[in-house]
């Protein structure tokens, strides 16, 4: 089973009180916000009604909040090499 | 040995070396030095088929195209320009820690702006992430990063430098009572011990 990733890349300031509703559906409250939506019928026409607001993408499996902050993370850069003995 | 040797080669062969950098020359000196590093160039490196540039557009080896080349191009163009590069004294890198990046050279000293954890002074730390590698003549731009097998990047612990301790005075309207909140941060600091670029391995 697939999933949509759907993250709300514009704003709903100013849009009407039934598009909010539909990302109020979606779960997505706040720009950068991440969602996953099984495909379905349903998840399909709600992101065809805020196509323009969000970005969507089809994903295996679901991150969780975890998965998704470990994304975000910039790798290191380095690693000890030689350490003094402690 | 080969090393010292090649490039002593190169200072021969080049004189272009020790002039100042392009952006100093006068304009008709430009243009004689673009002529002349593009005979320069495949005389360096006889082994390899050189491919000759576009005629018409202006040839600056310092720059490269502002789009990212296909990957087998700039596979092809390290396996050209990368001895090149190698062959100069003195290299710069931008490595990047944590996601900031730092440019730097051998022998720099960088005060990191957070206390890095987990490490003693006299530890050694490989860089492993970098976006920019260059000399005077040449820099190689990574897309975004550059292959970590092209160069060896270590920094050694020297410790910790702490600010001054920073006070800060907090209070709240309509009432006396006043705080005082003070901080002091440490910072951790390196030293670049290490800078050597490595034969590409194809």
């Amino acid at each position: 089973m697939s999933y949509f990733r759907i993250t709300l890349h514009r704003s709903a300031i100013g849009l009407p009180q039934r598009t909010r509703g539909v990302l109020a559906a979606l779960g997505l409250r706040k720009r950068c916000q991440t969602v996953f939506h099984p495909v379905t019928p349903d998840s399909a026409g709600m992101i065809l009604k805020v196509k323009e607001l969000v970005a969507v993408e089809e994903v295996a499996r679901p991150l969780t909040t975890k998965e998704l902050r470990e994304e975000r993370r910039p790798e290191p850069g380095f690693w000890v090499e030689r350490a003094v003995p402690r | 040995m080969s090393r010292s040797l090649l490039r002593s080669v190169m200072e021969l062969r080049t004189p272009l070396t020790r002039l100042p950098p392009t952006f100093l020359l006068p304009s008709r000196a430009l243009s004689t030095t673009t002529t002349m590093m593009q005979n320069v160039a495949p005389a360096i490196s006889p082994a390899q088929t050189s491919i000759p540039p576009p005629p018409n557009t202006p040839l600056n080896p310092q720059k490269q195209a502002p789009m990212a080349p296909p990957p087998a191009e700039a596979a092809e163009s390290i396996s050209q320009l990368f001895p090149l590069l190698r062959a100069q004294p003195r290299h710069y890198i931008t490595a990047h820690i944590h996601g900031r990046p730092y440019l730097v050279t051998e022998g720099d000293q960088i005060r990191l702006p957070f206390k890095m954890p987990g490490v003693l002074p006299g530890d050694v730390l490989r860089l492993d992430r970098a976006s920019i590698l260059g000399s005077r003549d040449y820099t190689l731009k990574g897309t975004p990063w550059i292959d970590s097998a092209l160069f060896e990047c270590r920094a050694t612990v020297l410790g910790t430098e702490s600010e001054p301790m920073r006070i800060k005075m907090k209070k709240k309207q309509r009432n006396r009572r006043s705080q005082r909140v003070t901080s002091k941060h440490k910072y951790t600091i390196l030293r670049i011990s290490e800078l050597k670029l490595l034969e590409p391995t194809v």
